[in-house]
Formats: C-alpha cells, sequence, structure tokens
C-alpha cells in the first residue's frame, strides 16, 4: 500500500484531482463530469506526444524533433487526404515518416553516441524546413468532412473516439514496459546505459527502438492533430516538443532516465493541456497559460529533488546510525 | 604523401576555430563569386543586425555550457527584458536608459532564480530552464497587459538616443551592434580564458566534486553562469528592440535552438569541460553568414534557412563522431556494445 502511494505516477494522478478538487471548490461548475472529461478528451494530441517521448526520456535521452515530427506527419497526411486518398494511405505515410525520422536520431544518438539534445535539435531544423518546403509556406486546407468529422465520434457517451484510443495504446506500452522482460530493458538502458549493455541487454537497439516508438506516436498524434485542428500551418506543433517535456516532468518522469512510466506522462499530458481550460473556469484569462505551467514545472521539480534529496540523506544518516548500533552492541 | 608542417603551424591546424575560419571564409568566396554585392562592406555587416542577438547570448551560453549545464530560456528572457525595458518607459515614465538598466537587473534576477534552483536545490538546467523559459514567456506576457498599447502592436516610438543604439555606424561602415557585439566577445574571452573565474568555470564541468574539493564555491559559479547568460540575453533584448524599433514579449522566441547550434557548433561539448569562447563566436558568424547569404545569393527563401543550419550542424557533429572514432562499425554498436570513446 505504502509503494502504491510512493509511486510517481499516483502522486501526478493525486495532484490532477486534486487540482481539478480545488478547482471544483471555486468553481462548482468545473464539477460536471462533462467537463472534466473534455479536459481528457482534449489532452488526446499531447498524451500521444508525451507517451511517446516517454520511451526516449526512459532511455534517459531526449527528442526535441518531435514537434516538427507531427508538423510534418501532419502535413503529408494532410495533403494526401485532401487529395483524395484514404485515411489508411495517409495514417501510413505519417508513420512512415515518423519511423524514418526516429531510425535516424537513434542512429544518430546511439551509434554514432551523439548528445540526443544536440542532435535530434539539429533533425528538427531539417524537419521543419522540408515541411515549408512540402507546402511551400501555404496552409493545408480543404480537408475531407469525414475525416475532420471523426474526432467528433465517441466511443461511448462522452470520451471521444481518438482519447478511447490514446488510452488504449498507454495502457497496452504501460504494460509491456512494467510487466514484460523486453519492455524493463528501457528502464534498465535509461538507469545504466553501460550496465545494462554489460549484462547482455542490446542497449542500443533499445535507444534506437526508442526513437522510432517516439517518432511513430508523433506522427499519429500529427494525424489527430490534422483531424482536430482542420488545417495545417506550416509551423504546427512548433514548440509542441517543449511542452511535451514539460507534461512528461509534471507526470513523474526523470530526465536522467530510468525513473517513471507511459502512464505517467499521459497524466503529465492531461495537467499540462487542462491548464488554460482550468484558469478559463477560474476566472483568468488565458494569458496567464505559460506563466501557471512554467511555475507548476518549476513548483513540482524543485519540491521532487528536495524531498528526493532529503531522503537519500535520511537514509545515509540511518545506515550510519544502524552501524554505530552494531559496534556498540559488539562491546558490551 | 607525407606533409610536415611545423609543430605550431600543426596545432593551430588542429584546431576548431581553424575549422570554423575556414568554413567562414568558404561561404565567403562562395557568395561573393555567385554576387559580388556580398562583398560591400555596407551590406556584410548591415547582414549582422538580423542574427546580432544570437551571436552575443550564445557567448555566455558558452559559459552554462562549459558548466556541464544548459540554458533555453535565454530566448523567454530576451522577449521579457524588451517588453519591461517597453512598458517602463511608456507606461511607467522612466528613462529610456534607467529603463534598460532595469530590464538587465530583472533579466539578472530570472537568471539568478532558475541558477538558484540548478545549482542549489540540484535540479536538472534542462527542466529548470524549460520552467524558466515558460514562465518569463508568461511574465512578459503579463507585463505586457499593464501597457496602454495592445500588445500585439508592440510599443513603439522610441527616443533618437535609443534608436542610434543599433542605426549608428562607426566610419560610416561599421555598425554601433557589432562593436558591442566584439567587446563583448573580448570581455567573454577575457572572464573565461583567463581569469581565475574562467578555469574555475572549467573545472566545474570537468569534476564538480574534485572543484567543491578543491575549495571552490561551485554552486555559485553555477548560479553565475546563468545569470550571465540572462543579463546577456537582456542586452540583446534591448539591442534587438532598438533595431526594431518596437518593444514586444515575444521577439525572442525563435533564438533557443540558433543559440545552442552555434554553441555546440563552436565546439563546446554538452557534457561540459571544454569549450571558448572564440569558437563560439566565430560560429555565431558562420550561422550568420549562411542565413544571410543564401537568400541573398542564391535566392533561397528565408522559411527554409532551417534547413541548412540544420544539415551544417548535424554534419559537423556527425563528422566529429566519425573522426574521434575512426575504428566505429555500425553492425556491432547496434548489437549493443558500447564503443569505447
Amino acid at each position: 500500500m505504502r509503494k502504491i502511494l510512493k509511486s510517481r505516477e499516483i502522486n501526478s494522478f493525486l495532484f490532477l484531482a486534486g487540482l481539478i478538487f480545488l478547482v471544483g471548490l471555486i468553481n462548482p461548475s468545473f464539477w460536471k463530469p462533462v467537463t472534466i472529461i473534455n479536459c481528457f478528451n482534449d489532452s488526446v494530441v499531447f498524451t500521444f506526444l508525451s507517451a511517446g517521448i516517454a520511451f526516449v526520456i526512459l532511455t534517459g535521452e531526449i527528442d526535441v524533433s518531435i514537434g516538427a515530427v507531427l508538423g510534418l506527419s501532419a502535413a503529408v497526411g494532410a495533403t494526401l487526404l485532401r487529395d483524395g486518398y484514404g485515411v489508411a494511405t495517409a495514417l501510413f505515410a505519417a508513420v512512415f515518416i515518423g519511423t524514418v525520422v526516429g531510425v535516424i536520431n537513434g542512429i544518430g544518438v546511439a551509434v554514432l553516441n551523439i548528445p540526443s539534445l544536440i542532435f535530434t535539435l539539429g533533425v528538427n531544423g531539417v524537419v521543419r524546413g522540408i515541411i515549408y518546403v512540402y507546402t511551400k509556406g501555404a496552409w493545408v486546407e480543404n480537408l475531407p468532412a469525414d475525416f475532420t468529422l471523426m474526432s467528433n465520434r465517441f466511443l461511448t457517451k462522452n470520451v471521444t473516439l481518438f482519447y478511447g484510443a490514446a488510452v488504449l495504446v498507454v495502457i497496452i506500452g504501460h504494460v509491456i514496459l512494467t510487466r514484460t522482460r523486453k519492455g524493463k530493458y528501457f528502464v534498465a538502458v535509461g538507469d545504466n546505459s553501460a550496465g545494462a549493455a554489460l549484462v547482455g541487454i542490446p542497449a542500443n537497439k533499445i535507444k534506437i527502438l526508442a526513437y522510432v516508438l517516439c517518432g511513430i506516436f508523433s506522427s499519429v498524434a500529427g494525424m489527430i492533430y490534422a483531424s482536430r485542428i482542420g488545417f495545417i500551418t506550416p509551423t504546427a506543433g512548433n514548440g509542441y516538443e517543449m511542452k511535451a517535456i514539460a507534461a512528461c516532468v509534471l507526470g513523474g518522469l526523470s530526465l536522467t532516465g530510468g525513473v517513471g512510466s507511459l502512464a505517467g506522462a499521459s497524466i503529465g499530458a492531461v495537467i499540462m493541456s487542462s491548464i488554460s481550460r482550468i484558469l478559463v473556469f477560474l476566472g483568468f484569462s488565458s494569458d496567464y497559460d505559460n506563466t501557471i505551467t512554467g511555475f507548476l514545472l518549476l513548483t513540482i521539480v524543485v519540491i521532487n529533488t528536495s524531498a528526493q534529496n532529503h531522503t537519500v540523506r535520511k537514509n545515509r544518516h540511518e545506515i550510519l546510525l544502524a552501524r554505530t548500533a552494531q559496534k556498540g552492541g559488539e562491546k558490551t | 604523401m607525407k606533409i610536415s608542417f611545423s609543430p605550431r603551424l600543426k596545432q593551430v591546424w588542429k584546431k576548431w576555430e581553424f575549422v570554423l575560419t575556414l568554413i567562414i571564409l568558404l561561404e565567403i568566396i562562395i557568395f561573393a563569386l555567385k554576387n559580388s554585392k556580398f562583398l560591400m562592406p555596407r551590406v556584410l555587416f548591415g547582414s549582422m543586425n538580423d542574427i546580432i542577438s544570437i551571436c552575443i547570448i550564445s557567448l555566455f551560453v558558452t559559459f552554462v555550457m562549459i558548466t556541464g549545464g544548459i540554458d533555453i530560456q535565454a530566448g523567454s528572457i530576451v522577449g521579457l527584458s524588451s517588453i519591461i525595458l517597453g512598458v517602463a518607459w511608456q507606461d511607467f515614465g522612466f528613462n529610456i536608459w534607467s529603463a534598460s538598466c532595469l530590464a538587465m537587473v530583472a533579466a539578472g534576477v530570472c537568471g539568478g532564480i532558475s541558477g538558484f534552483f540548478i545549482a542549489y536545490c540540484g535540479v536538472q538546467p534542462m527542466v529548470v530552464t524549460l520552467g524558466g523559459s515558460f514562465l518569463y514567456t508568461g511574465i512578459g506576457l503579463l507585463v505586457s497587459k499593464l501597457s496602454a498599447t495592445e500588445s500585439y502592436k508592440g510599443i513603439g516610438g522610441f527616443p533618437e538616443g535609443f534608436l542610434r543604439l543599433s542605426k549608428y555606424r562607426l566610419f560610416g561602415i561599421i555598425p554601433f551592434q557589432v562593436i558591442i557585439f566584439l567587446i563583448l566577445a573580448v570581455l567573454a574571452y577575457i572572464l573565461l580564458h583567463k581569469t581565475r573565474y574562467g578555469r574555475e568555470v572549467f573545472l566545474v564541468g570537468v569534476n564538480q566534486n574534485a572543484a567543491e574539493y578543491s575549495g571552490i564555491n561551485t554552486r555559485l559559479i553555477i548560479m553565475s553562469t546563468y545569470v550571465l547568460s540572462a543579463v546577456s540575453a537582456s542586452v540583446a533584448g534591448i539591442i534587438l528592440t532598438s533595431y526594431l524599433g518596437t518593444a514586444k514579449s515575444d521577439i525572442g522566441a525563435t533564438l533557443t535552438l540558433p543559440i545552442i547550434t552555434a554553441v555546440v557548433l563552436g565546439g563546446t561539448l554538452s557534457t561540459g569541460g571544454k569549450g571558448s569562447v572564440p569558437g563560439t563566436a566565430l560560429a555565431a558568424v558562420a550561422i550568420g553568414t549562411l542565413r544571410f547569404g543564401l537568400p541573398l545569393c542564391f535566392k533561397v527563401s528565408q522559411q527554409y534557412l532551417d534547413i541548412p543550419v540544420g544539415i551544417l550542424l548535424l554534419v559537423i557533429i556527425i563528422g566529429r563522431a566519425l573522426l574521434n572514432r575512426p575504428g566505429l562499425r555500425v553492425k556491432t554498436v547496434i548489437r549493443g556494445r558500447i564503443p569505447h570513446k
């Protein structure tokens, strides 16, 4: 029981629940199930993005090219749809883009051993540029109605089809990561890359796989983005990478790797994307969005790290006490 | 065939700064061959206007990265100091120069807060500056609401003396901003490579524990680098405000990635402990020349410029990775064996 309470994703879930509770205290109309479920529904793009980047962050690396991947796959997918191809073709093209970028990122980081932030930064520039070349700087508009209406389709009474899919994917990913042998490799690599390689885990392969998964998730997020928004600008997804990373941190992942889970990342995504909605219910303008996000992020991280340091110090102290007690016992 | 250089020349040859100088020369030659207008001093120096903020900030972000940190909040501080300057001058009746000082102090405080969390609370630099970039962008937006002017319009109508900060040209050629950049570059060079403080910065980056044990206040050093980079960001913000003639809260939004690109291209290791101010300065100029020359000489649209800069970054880091470990075989690496560094 204590172990459950201490796990990080439960902490962030409690934080989200507390947030909803507090907002409801101030403005009771927030407590309607529809409103709360809509908070979840609206986070679907970020849920996919942060679940994808969670794989990479778990292995101790980072990927700042996901915003550009989202933009490019949304642009390519939307163009195909506009030109009369089916949804399956468009989705396939998008996933293909995500896979290619993921493989490139993975090879650069794992094989060439280049610091991940810098390599993905370079890839980000190139992919973002390709979006401009591909769209010639114009918006992709006039998407077929049945595609854009897809985002309004409901699975049950209130939960949209997309969010249902997101939850399903996150649950599957979470179970694979925490319950299977291969899945645990990700955390092992993130915890200690060299050590994992020494005990026979294909560390670099896992890292490449993480990047590929991250690319695929971001391209799926791109298609959902296209369906929800209905048009694609060349700057689509700009800055989303930072928000996805922030969502992961809010969800209890550590950027040093090896700590956290997919479920945590998706909860973080809900917190992240609910902030502007919550602000509206509290009667603030959405201008406070960034301020609150930054403030939350800093507060949570600082408190978290301080608490961690405190436990480390406490444990050390206890070990020391136990040792001295042992010695004292031997004497008498 | 074996070419023997004198040892001193060999040292120069091996230096990264030399390669960067070659790249810049190559760029200039290619651009000049394509379009002779490029070589006119007025045009060449005028090109600096667009990139001067990247150049200035990256000089001091180098300090941060040498200590093993990273600073992705500099872009948001550029916008914050610009809007503080504007609002203080227009709506609170500050003198333009005292408003500039106020902006710099505010930026220093912002950098100090982030630096404090990083150095004294032990939070990862990437996370703190990520949070900082949200926070300071948000605060910038809120400050702009204090003004009577609509925030999307930006605050304009600055006095002549302030605008001349970016319009004045020494000998009618060299823009004042370039002089500021050169002065700051020399200052940063002396600070990093010639003073005790600079050596301490390097030592903290190489091994923080060792630095701590040898009596260096490592936490203070780390925090100070973030203050330095924030103040340099506000200097860039002030210059950018003067150049554009308007103060807005979002003028620095796109700067983050070019800054990191410049620092990394300059040969600074993101793991810390290695880097140089001349390298960063040269890299920033190389990127700037590329961004300026391609549209002028090859009619490349401004929007496509991310591609060449990204490719330049990728080619150079991949090249460096391959050169450092010539025996690298892709197959063995994919199988999971970590290559020796």
